[in-house]
């Protein structure tokens, strides 16, 4: 292995590439639907009083990372068997090019491929920071968690095709393995959810069903005309319950313990992408609050809870305005813990190391073992 | 830088491919592989261009082994193979670019050499245009120098010949024997064996995975292999009625032409000379096969 080697075969996949394939035209449509894409978010989530560029940005993100799993893999997918086909794998084979030379001179070509597709939406990024709302430091790491997930994408394309015989077979088998990874992880860990649902005492941090029973409201009339407004508010007051009201009791009920299934969730790029790095919490900045429609910061807290998964003490002590602003919602309270997408993307960095061992044996040469239907040269 | 191969065996399979095949080829030696479709030719050919391990039996080149030592092997070798796929989207010269940066050639002397070797095989009109547009017989040429780029001191070349024009043909036969006269060892596979006649100093005969027989086609053994003669006459009947009496084994071909057997040049033209001298008119007198082409059909008949 060489960085010649690997600059030679880099070098002879991309001048294949860009001079085969409908580049211009596959880029200016990518460029084209993710301006569209950038566009609508801005003129959906933009308003006097919001800041839309977190909205917008979480759109775009997502939306490159999706349409990107589905051209990427096309860059790998057939690379290897698409070459034994046209009876050029051998021909680099018998040189003194080496077979990690040739897996990973095919895997920068891909990469700095799917990397172009990346420059090109950054523009649009850029639009979404201006808007406000996202830090520099958020951009770059999601950028760089984007940069590894793609590498990743690539190599489990290059193996497939190293494993199969038909480019076909090989394209389906990595549009496949996306699709698990994507909506697998999805389904499975809704469907496992009632796996680890069980009846149980749980504590309970509120006001207790009995509190009702023994607090009959007054029966007032408002239209009394005995009474003053203050009046009747006073006694309308005193038929809820307060703060103070709330006890701690245990009750039986449906616990869904996540953090026995969790892992399944971070094994999902987008759930990387996302809980890399979410939008900051809403606050009012300068009297100009952030919009609401936050994704990333949302799928970055549902994943955070289900990790972290029932709470000890369930705080259900909902009673006035006041009490509840101060009782953290669960969400915000979740995103303040640990992030989860370093396990995600170690996950994703393993799988992707493990393709190119595999694609990396598979072009070793001279062969012991052919597999079915394939040919040498 | 003998090539060496003894007793070599390789299935795909339950496909046997190749079942026992021992060969030698010589430096400064055209040798030739022929036998027919599906013998084990280019099962063998891949196995010495190190990118299959035989099942069985031991192959060496210049004394080293294919797969235990492939990259040494592979900096000796030059191997085209049949049905020579190029790069479509890249043009002649930077096909060979690229080959040459895989041999990590510099780039200088890489490019000297490409300039050199389109030369060589004629396509310095197409140097700069796509490989796609090549036809059958150009990309074959392409093949050769692409297998010559690294100035390899063994040659192993899979059906060069197909799909080559007539001229193609003449100078692909200039370039094997202008290698071997270099020293360089060069084993060739096919089956036009007038084309081999020519060419090649030995014949490797293989036929259903296994070496048959090793011929020397040199000048020596045209002198005295037997051969089959054609003679053309005027008066058929007075020829056939001549070599009756004579107890020369004849028979009628097509054509009105008689095939005779003869063993060695020299009686062939004492019989010759004997025919004109007893007045039968004799129009015509030649080879009717080569001597490889007697061989073949021997080591072969079992086919049919």
């Amino acid at each position: 292995m060489s960085w010649h080697g690997i600059r030679t075969v880099a070098a002879l996949e991309l001048r294949q590439r860009v001079r085969t394939s409908k580049w211009p035209v596959v880029l200016g449509i990518w460029v084209a639907v993710i301006a569209l894409v950038a566009f609508l978010a801005y003129y959906a989530t933009n308003d006097e009083q919001l800041r839309s560029g977190e909205a917008m940005y979480d759109v775009v993100v997502f939306f490159v990372l999706g349409l990107a799993m589905l051209i990427v893999p096309s860059l790998t997918a057939t690379s290897v068997n698409g070459d034994r086909e046209h009876g050029v794998l051998a021909t680099l084979q018998t040189t003194l090019l080496t077979h990690w030379d040739i897996v990973l001179g095919k895997l920068v070509a891909a990469w700095a491929l799917s990397m172009a597709f990346l420059v090109s939406a950054l523009p649009f990024m850029a639009w979404a920071w201006f808007e406000g709302g996202i830090s520099f430091g958020r951009i770059l790491l999601s950028l760089l968690v984007l940069v590894l997930v793609l590498a990743v994408v690539c190599t489990v394309g290059l193996m497939f095709s190293t494993l199969t015989a038909r480019p076909i077979a090989s394209a389906v088998l990595t549009y496949l393995t996306m699709g698990a990874l994507v909506f697998g992880t999805t389904i499975g860990f809704a469907l496992s959810a009632f796996l680890v649902t069980e009846k149980e005492q749980q504590t309970v941090f509120g006001i207790p069903d009995n509190w009702y029973d023994t607090h009959q409201p007054p029966n007032i009339d408002p239209s009394d005309p005995t009474l003053t407004q203050a009046q009747i508010d006073q006694l309308m007051k005193a038929g809820q319950p307060t703060r103070a009201d709330c006890t701690t009791f245990t009750r039986t009920t449906d616990v869904a313990h996540t953090e026995r299934i969790w892992w399944m969730l971070p094994l999902n790029p987008f759930v990387v992408v996302a809980d890399a790095a979410p939008s900051e919490p809403r606050h009012q900045r300068d009297g100009v609050s952030t919009a609401g429609f936050t994704p990333m910061r949302w799928i970055s807290g549902g994943v955070r809870m289900a990790r972290n998964g029932p709470e000890g003490v369930s705080d259900e002590c909902w009673v006035d305005q006041a009490s509840a602003s101060s009782s953290q919602d669960p969400m915000e309270k979740a995103l303040g813990t640990a992030p989860v997408w370093p396990y995600g993307l170690g996950f994703l960095l393993l799988a992707g190391g493990g393709a190119a061992t595999v694609a990396g044996r598979r072009l070793r040469t001279p062969i012991r073992r052919l597999p079915n239907g394939t040919r040498i040269a | 830088m003998t090539i060496e191969v003894q007793g070599v065996r390789r299935a795909f399979g339950d496909v046997l491919a190749v079942d026992s095949i021992s060969l030698t080829a010589n430096p400064g030696e055209v040798t030739a592989l022929i036998g027919p479709n599906g013998s084990g030719k280019t099962t063998l050919l891949l196995m010495l261009a190190t990118l299959l391990v035989p099942d069985q039996g031991a192959i060496r080149i210049d004394g080293l082994d294919p797969v235990t030592q492939p990259t040494e092997v592979r900096s000796r070798i030059g191997w085209m193979p049949d049905g020579f796929g190029t790069w479509d989207a890249l043009t002649v010269r930077e096909v060979l670019l690229t080959v040459a940066a895989a041999y990590r050639i510099a780039p200088e002397q890489a490019r000297a050499r490409t300039d050199a070797l389109l030369a060589t095989v004629h396509l310095e009109d197409l140097a700069d245009r796509r490989a796609r547009v090549l036809s059958r017989g150009q990309k074959q040429r392409l093949g050769l120098a692409r297998a010559l780029i690294n100035d390899p001191s063994v040659l192993l070349l899979d059906e060069p010949a197909s799909g080559l024009d007539p001229r193609s043909r003449i100078e692909l036969r200039d370039v094997l024997r202008g290698l071997a006269a270099e020293g360089k060892t060069v084993l060739v596979s096919s089956h036009i064996l007038t084309e081999l006649q020519e060419v090649a100093d030995r014949a490797v005969i293989v036929a259903r995975g296994r070496s048959l027989e090793t011929q020397r086609l040199d000048d020596e053994h045209a002198m005295t292999a037997t051969a089959s003669w054609r003679i053309d006459s005027l008066d058929l009947d007075g020829l056939t009625a001549w070599l009756a009496d004579h107890h020369v084994p004849a028979r009628r071909v097509g054509g009105g032409l008689t095939e005779v057997e003869v063993a060695g040049e020299e009686n062939a033209a004492r019989l010759l000379a004997d025919l004109v001298r007893d007045g039968i008119r004799v129009t015509g007198y030649a080879r009717s096969q080569g001597a490889l082409e007697t061989a073949y059909l021997a080591a072969t008949e079992d086919r049919r």
